[in-house]
This record gives C-alpha cells, structure tokens and sequence, in this order.
C-alpha cells in the first residue's frame, strides 16, 4: 500500500535507516553527556551574587532559548568559517558542530530547570546541614542534589525526549541522520513507507526514553 | 563552668533593631528557658548564636573561645574560618520544623555528619546512631524514612541527629511548637531526660509548664532585649516587670 516495491527495497531501506539511527542516537546521547553537566554550571552561574558571573551566563541562557536551535546550528557550522580572518578559517566537522550547538542549547533549557529544582528546596536544608557543620560543596553534593533531581525528573524527561525529536535538525547543515535518510529513499522510490518507517523509529526510542525516566521515578518515589 | 557567654549581641534586619544588646552566660549543666511574646527575637538570638546569621555587633564566646567579635569602628575579629567552624560544632541547634533530610533514612539523617564532618567511621557512627535512637524510643524506625514519621517521631530524631555531633550546648528552638499537643508530650520528655543528664540547654519554648518544671533559669525577651531573667520560680511565681506580668497573664487558665 506503501508502494514497496519488493525485498530488495526493504532491505536497502533497513540498511539506510539503520545508519541514520545511528547517527541520529549519537547526537542524542553525546549532547546528553554535555549539556546536563554544562546545565548545571550554568544554573550555579546564573543564581550567582556575582553579576559579572550571573549577567553574561543570563544573556547565553536568552540567546539559546530565544533564538531557533535551527538558526543556531547553522551559525555554529559556518561562523568558524566566515568569521575568522584570512589564514585562520576553519571548517568545522558538521557532526561536531551539531553537538557543540546541541549541548549549548539544551544546556540552557536543562539551567533553567535545574535553578527551578534548586530553588524550591527549603532554606531549611541548608540550615540543618550548616549547623552540622556541613561544607558548603557537602550540602550541595549529599543534601540538595538528590533532593532537586528527584523533583526535576519530569521536566527533564520532557526536555529529553524532545531532544530526541529535535535532533532532526542537523539535516540543515548536510547530516544524514533518521529522518534525512528516509526522505532521500522516500523521494528514491517514490513511496511514503519510509517516513511512516523512520516515525516508528523515534516512536520507539522515545518509548524507551520514557520507560527509563518512569524507571528513575519510581525509584526515587521511596521518599517524599 | 561557663560554657556561653554572648556579650552586647546587636542584630538588625533592613535597618529595624532586632536585637538590641543581648548579654547571657550559660553555666554547663545548665537548662535556660527563653520565653518572650512573637517577634520578640528569641529565633534570631539562636540563630545568630548558630551562626545562622550575621550579628551586628557584639561577642559570643563558647568555652572561653571567641567564636564571633564585631565592634562598631572596628569591624570583625581576626578569627581564622578554620577556627570558628571548629568552635560552632560544639553548639547544635533543633529547629521548629524538624529539617530533617527527606532523602535519606533516619539513621543515616543521624550517622552522616558524624562520618563526613567528624570523620567517624561508619561503624561507629551507625552503633551510636543506635543508641540514640534507643534513648529517643525509636529504635524500630531507624531504616524508616522521615515522611513515614509523626511530627513527634520526626523531631526526636532530629535531636538524635544534633546529639550524634556531640555538641557541648543544644539549642532547640520551638521543638514542639509544630506539633499536635499529644505529640508534644514525647519530645518533651526525651528534652527532660537530656536535662536529668545534664546536658546544657537552651530551649525557646511557649510551654510554661515545661519551662517551670525543668529549666534551671527563665529568660523573659521582649522587643529584642532580656527584660527579666531568674529561678521559673521567681519568673513565674513573682516576676518583677510589668511586661512578664502581662505576658505571662496571657497564659493563666
Ligand atoms: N531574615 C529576616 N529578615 C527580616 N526580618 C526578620 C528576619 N528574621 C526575623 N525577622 C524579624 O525579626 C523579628 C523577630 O523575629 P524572631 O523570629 O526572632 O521572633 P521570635 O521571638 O522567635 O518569634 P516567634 O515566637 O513568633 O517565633 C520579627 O519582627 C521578624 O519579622
Ligand atoms: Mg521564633
């Protein structure tokens, strides 16, 4: 019904997608493994006494949150390129410059949500934890880290699963991740199979997201 | 023995007065009841004891060690950072509403700063943190966690948490305050025992009964300042000021 034509396009197409996952998972967890660290400094930052601290890490936080990741991704892939002067121009990996435009992004969504979780735990936790003689690095780490994750999980769970979806995005600066590939074959064969195909596919991988985060709930709900 | 001596404690909040030169000493052994009206500054005297906020001015000395000094003019003592988070250990503070930490079992909110502030290890701390909870009548509850507790139940491990740090002085401020009057009976009685061993205590209460019976000495606080002090029986049987008259009028039945 699709207008597949026969085995031998099924198996290219299991081929090509199967790349294009690839790629696609990649970005996903390399930019996991940098923006929710990076998130954190920067929700430190941005709660900062210091204002040459808090005040530029605040106008990164608008920047990435009030301009499209689209725009970005492109800035980041050619500025190297087009902003440095003669003899110091670089061309930048496109992969590398997708994470690098990822993680900066979803940094900044995962800031904002952790200075939330951090702010709504009580004064009172610090307190205790100040008159027992607690360092401050101490109460952050034992006290009120588990604490904020705990309360952050959905919001962050959100965010991930977007994640997931936005990293259809690369396509702009020439990536061949999922749902670029599935267009290419789509158009190859004259068939809509192959992105009903790739929509399985990040169906799937969100349903796993989703049952990890349910899973990371459920073991934190042993206390309230 | 002296083992607290806070001289001309000053502390104001946005430009309003809310200490105004407060002078006590508290003598080891001792149990000090600090009664007053709301707003009188009985919290904001413990905490600044605790180091919780910044005083003014003024001198707090533990044990014949100044932890704190601020002069007008002269601004703060030469005290090395080092030295005063050493003095602040020997004070522990129970707060109103318990803050224990939800994320953890009771008897980890008790053992985990022995271990990472004392450096105790673990053993030891989880056997003493035992016997705490042993003497708070919560032996069953220590692999509990604090929202499986009454308020009662809460605050007695809270001061099991205090105690584990082996402070020389125990502060408590309201301990009971939170809770429902049933409730209240319990913690009270684990402060009694605490009292019958001995331990040095400071105790903002609004139980007058409490206080009378088992506090060496009542401190009356109004508008920030120690109007009246004495034995709970020159306080409550014969105060000399109008004003713990007028308070302590209020809670004849
Ligand atoms: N962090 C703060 N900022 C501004 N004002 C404060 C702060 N903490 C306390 N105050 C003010 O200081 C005054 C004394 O407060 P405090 O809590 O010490 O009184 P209290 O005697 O403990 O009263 P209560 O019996 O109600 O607990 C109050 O007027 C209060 O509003
Ligand atoms: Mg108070």
């Amino acid at each position: 019904m699709f207008g597949i034509t026969g085995w031998t396009d099924t198996i290219r197409l299991s081929g090509l997608l199967y790349s294009g996952t690839l790629t696609t998972v990649k970005i996903f967890f390399l930019t996991l493994i940098f923006s929710l660290p990076l998130g954190l400094i920067v929700a430190l930052g941005s709660s900062s006494k210091r204002k040459w601290i808090s005040g530029p890490i605040k106008l990164y936080i608008l920047i990435m949150r009030g301009t499209p990741l689209l725009l970005q991704i492109i800035f980041i892939y050619f500025a190297p390129f087009y902003m440095l002067p003669e003899g110091m121009k670089i061309n930048l990996d496109r992969f590398i410059a997708a994470v690098i435009a990822f993680s900066l992004n979803y940094a900044a969504y995962f800031a904002e949500i952790f200075r939330g979780g951090i702010e709504s735990i009580s004064h009172g936790q610090y307190e205790a934890a100040s008159v027992l003689g607690f360092t401050r690095t101490q109460t952050f780490l034992r006290i009120i880290l588990p604490q904020v994750i705990k309360r952050i999980l959905p919001p962050v769970s959100n965010e991930v699963i977007t994640l997931l979806k936005d990293t259809a995005l690369v396509q702009i600066i020439g990536i061949s991740e999922l749902l670029r590939v599935a267009q290419n074959e789509a158009s190859r064969i004259f068939s809509i199979m192959p992105i009903f195909v790739a929509g399985l596919f990040y169906l799937l991988m969100n349903w796993v997201v989703t049952k990890v985060f349910h899973k990371a709930e459920k073991k934190l709900s042993y206390y309230k | 023995m002296q083992m607290l001596k806070v001289e001309n404690l000053v502390k104001s909040f946005d430009g309003k007065e809310i200490l105004s030169g407060i002078s006590l000493e508290v003598n080891k052994g001792e149990v000090v009841a600090v009664i007053g009206p709301s707003g009188s500054g009985k919290s904001t005297l413990l905490r600044c004891i605790n180091l919780l906020e910044q005083i003014d001015q003024g001198r707090i000395t533990v044990e014949g060690d100044i932890m704190v000094h601020r002069e007008k003019g002269m601004g703060e003592a030469a005290i090395t950072e080092e030295a005063v988070k050493k003095i602040r250990l020997r004070l522990g503070l129970v707060f109103q509403n318990f803050n224990l930490f939800p994320h953890f079992s009771v008897l980890r909110n008790i053992t985990e700063a022995p271990i990472h502030v004392a450096g105790m290890n673990r053993k030891e701390a989880e056997n003493m943190a035992l016997e705490l909870l042993e003497k708070m009548d919560l032996k069953e509850k220590a692999e509990a966690y604090p929202c499986q507790l009454s308020g009662g139940q809460c605050q007695r491990v809270a001061i099991a948490r205090a105690l584990a740090m082996k402070p020389d002085i125990l502060f408590f401020d309201e301990p009971t305050s939170a809770l429902d009057p049933e409730l209240t009976v319990e913690v009270l009685k684990v402060i009694r025992k605490l009292a019958a061993e001995h331990m040095t205590m400071v105790v903002v209460t609004h139980e007058m009964n409490f206080a009378r019976e088992v506090a060496d000495r009542v401190i009356f606080m109004d508008k920030g300042q120690i109007i009246e002090q004495g034995s709970p029986q020159e306080i409550f049987s014969n105060p000399s000021n109008e004003r713990t008259r007028t308070f302590l009028g209020n809670f004849k039945d």
